[in-house]
């Protein structure tokens, strides 16, 4: 929803309660449904951390603040918020009758109860809690008032709570029903309401007129978990799912051809990058990872093994992320450069270099073979390594077992690059086993402090430039997010991060 | 006849003992389900990922996992999922029947098309539809199951629109699933037929049977097939079991709710109880099925009591 939108939403709201007997809320009829790839089994905010959760509960649940398919933030729950007390406080303005699905009223208590369990014991058992540490606890000001009291400064936390483990949940319902039943019964304030859940099969919504931002078009959105592409793509092509949310790049074609579907590819939020081993190995070397940095064609690699459904980067993150630089270009292709500079630096042809990867990832498997060949064109000798994912991500890159260059796929949906380059470059972070850079964590820890945004992207934009200089990676390319999608499906505007809110969606 | 299968009974107790603990074991060689459901959640500290391993029970030993798991199974109680909490019991009661169903209707597919087919070229044997019928099964032996249903997928639902793609929502959604299993099995059930029958056509009875003047249909259907049963009915029941294991791929191209898709959505996210509970429901199942092919085995031929 974009901002005309959400005000036009609002007017209308407004014209709706003015006039509430004026006519029937003129709905138009239709059926919605969604193919994802994953049942994330329980539809309570503080349970997952999938993609697939959020595809559907976005619609279920609102935040505090909310963010469209533009990826500007919004208001959502609350109309206004500022900063008091040196940054340590918080305070929101809530929006004003709003109810639950189950009738209940949202207020500053609902808001309270919500963050209360999500910083309590039930959001400990959860992956939700430690995105939202730097929270110390919620004070009620009055009826239409909070306060977050802050246990430390975080500049992300506005965006954090558009989604996922802020979603505003309702305290009666819960304390009456029970985790449990929750999990499978959800509540929330949303433009859908929870109708049917069949575990591993489908989720059913139905519009939830009383909506503060205006009634859905929709009747129903019915959602169908589908692990298998080529399964999506056939209920795609036979008009049985109106989108498709897993697309692999290799059957963008057969999107492409079909006369009913429409392929949407657009900037999404996964970045892919070959980082290198600055401790063993010839990329111990700058100057090697230089070179590395030269040998690789990423617009070749997009085209041949992508279809042209990506960006070339010049850091680890996508064109939509805070803090990316524009200025900053990917290094251009050289292979006699970058040859030179390999015998500059000593290296001896016919040098090992390793490629580590998720194995089970087809595209990268293309991908990885691709650089081994631009590497071989070097004089080195290459090889590529596939793992179990579970076993990449938990055992050789955390332990420090990985070969010259590794496999690094990312992709948060905040699209803040603090989140990504922390984990990335900060020492003794899972991500980052080798790197122990003081220069690096001061403007990591720096920037985590200020709100000024200005001077936060500076920063930002500086660790970048500084990882680019050191070479840490080969970053390769910003992925696109693609889905197939009905062409009787009318105003849909896809979101990058796959949250999809249905409200001013139809469908013929 | 007791003792035969208080001996068989005993025999499984041992072998499901045996993949319980396997199971448990190998699923944890590899994969830490708490950062499977962090993800990609920024900030997740050690302290984070402990408190999501304590409230799965993770932190415990192996072994007292396993003796909780082993506890669990005695009263029926699986355990809980960990993306989500269901009851792990509850999952598999709604995704075993969706196997057993697809189980039976392939296999009941595969008989008939394999029956009459075997019959004909023991019939017709070293004849050209003998070798044609020989050279079929070979084909179907010799299909991938994930391409042959993929194929059936385009002809039957993209390119004639008859059938629904995926799904279980009725009569219709069983029709490719079965079928892209029942010409796999169909390709070994007709060799199978058509040496059993052979063997029967070329006793003695079969001989006197025909000298009666009795029909070739009753010779062959009524004489015959049921004295070429005996084979079968044993080869049909072990099938079943290894249907159920094979079934993985198709459940999955099919986006079936059955078993298969359970324990790989279970392994993917590394959910310990469901795959457990799975593998483990599988592992009694298959058990089952040999010991009542093995009592039937008895009850259809005395001899083998015996032994």
């Amino acid at each position: 929803m974009t901002f005309s939108k959400f005000l036009t939403a609002l007017g209308f709201t407004a014209a709706a309660l003015a006039a509430p007997m004026a006519a029937p809320s003129a709905q138009a009829a239709g059926t919605l449904t969604v193919g994802l790839t994953i049942d994330p089994g329980s539809w309570d905010p503080i349970d997952t951390f999938l993609v697939p959760w959020a595809s559907a509960a976005t619609n279920i649940y609102d935040g505090l603040t909310s963010r469209g398919p533009d990826m500007k933030l919004q208001p959502g729950l609350a109309t206004s918020w500022e900063l008091l007390d040196n940054n340590a406080r918080i305070r929101f303005k809530l929006r004003q009758n709003v109810k639950f699905h189950n009738g209940e009223p949202f207020n500053a208590a609902a808001v309270k109860f919500t963050f209360d369990r999500l910083l309590g014991d039930e959001g400990k058992k959860g992956p939700q809690q430690s995105n939202y540490n730097s929270i110390d606890h919620v004070e009620i000001v009055d009826d239409n008032t909070v306060d977050f009291v802050m246990k430390q400064p975080d500049p992300v936390l506005l965006t954090k709570l558009a989604g996922y483990g802020a979603m505003i949940v309702p305290p009666k319902y819960i304390q009456e029903k029970g985790d449990e039943y929750f999990n499978t019964h959800p509540v929330g304030t949303g433009p859908f309401k929870f109708a049917e859940y069949n575990p591993k099969v489908n989720l059913t919504l139905e519009a939830f007129p009383e909506h503060w931002g205006g009634a859905p078009k929709l009747d129903k959105v019915v959602y169908r978990m589908i692990a298998e592409a080529n399964t999506q793509i056939a209920e795609l092509q036979a008009g049985r799912i109106d989108i498709a949310t897993l697309i692999p790049f290799g059957l963008t074609p057969t999107v492409q051809q079909a006369s009913n579907l429409q392929l949407v590819s657009i900037t999404g939020p996964t970045v892919v990058a070959l980082r290198l081993n600055t401790r063993d190995g010839i990329t111990k070397d700058l100057n090697v990872r230089k070179a590395l940095n030269m040998a690789v064609d990423r617009e070749a690699i997009i085209k041949a093994v992508l279809l042209g459904h990506a960006k070339p980067i010049a850091s680890f993150q996508s064109e939509l992320s805070f803090g990316y630089d524009p200025n900053l270009k990917p290094v251009p292709f050289d292979l006699a450069k970058a040859k030179q500079m390999l015998q500059a630096a000593g290296v001896q042809p016919g040098a090992a270099i390793k490629i580590d990867f998720r194995g089970n990832d087809a595209t990268f498997r293309e991908v990885a073979q691709a650089a081994a060949g631009y590497f071989q064109a070097l004089g080195l000798k290459p090889s590529v390594q596939p793992y179990e994912a579970p076993v990449l991500l938990n055992d050789i890159i955390p332990n420090g077992k990985t070969g010259e260059a590794w496999h690094n796929s990312w992709g948060g949906w905040t699209f803040d690059y603090d989140n990504t380059a922390y984990l990335m470059y900060h020492s003794g972070e899972k991500w980052n086993p080798y790197g122990n850079d003081p220069k690096l964590n001061a403007l990591l820890e720096k920037q985590r402090t200020i709100y000024d945004v200005k001077e936060r992207e500076k920063i930002l934009q500086e660790v970048s430039r500084y990882v680019a200089d050191e070479a840490l990676e080969i970053p390769l390319y910003n992925q696109n997010t693609i889905l197939g999608v009905n062409k009787r499906v009318k105003n849909f505007v896809a979101p990058a991060d796959m949250r999809f809110r249905f409200t001013d969606v139809s469908v013929d | 006849m007791a003792g035969f299968i208080l001996k068989r009974l005993f025999q499984a107790v041992f072998v499901v003992l045996a993949v319980t603990l396997i199971v448990s074991f190998a699923v944890r060689l590899s994969g830490d389900p708490a950062i499977m459901l962090t993800g990609g959640a920024g900030g997740v500290t050690e302290q984070d990922l402990q408190n999501i391993r304590k409230a799965l029970g993770l932190e415990r030993s192996f072994f007292a996992q396993y003796f909780s798991f082993l506890q669990g199974i005695l009263v029926g109680d699986f355990g809980r999922s960990f993306m989500g909490g269901t009851p792990v019991a509850k999952l598999i009661g709604q995704a075993l029947p969706a196997t057993l169903l697809l189980a039976f209707a392939s296999l009941l597919t595969s008989i008939a098309i394999s029956v009459p087919l075997g019959v004909y070229a023991a019939v017709k044997r070293g004849r050209w539809p003998d070798q044609l019928i020989r050279i079929l099964s070979l084909v179907g032996l010799s299909f991938p199951n994930f391409w042959l249903a993929i194929m059936m997928v385009l002809f039957f639902s993209i390119t004639l629109g008859l059938l629904p793609p995926s799904g279980m929502e009725g009569p219709q959604s069983f029709v490719m699933p079965a079928l892209t299993m029942a010409i796999i099995l169909t390709a070994t059930n007709v060799r199978l037929v058509r040496t059993s029958m052979l063997e029967t056509l070329s006793q003695q009875y079969i001989m006197v049977a025909r000298s009666k003047g009795l029909k070739d249909w009753v010779v062959l259907y009524k004489h015959a097939l049921r004295n070429s049963a005996i084979p079968l009915v044993t080869y049909i029941g072990l099938q079943f079991g290894g249907l159920i294991g094979s079934i993985v791929i198709v459940e999955r191209v099919f986006n079936w709710p059955g078993m298969g898709t359970l324990a790989f959505d279970a392994i993917s996210a590394r959910d310990y109880p469901v795959l457990q509970g799975s593998i483990t429901v599988l592992a009694l199942f298959i058990v089952f099925i040999n010991i009542a092919v093995d009592i039937a085995y008895g009850l259809v031929d005395p001899r083998i009591r015996t032994e």
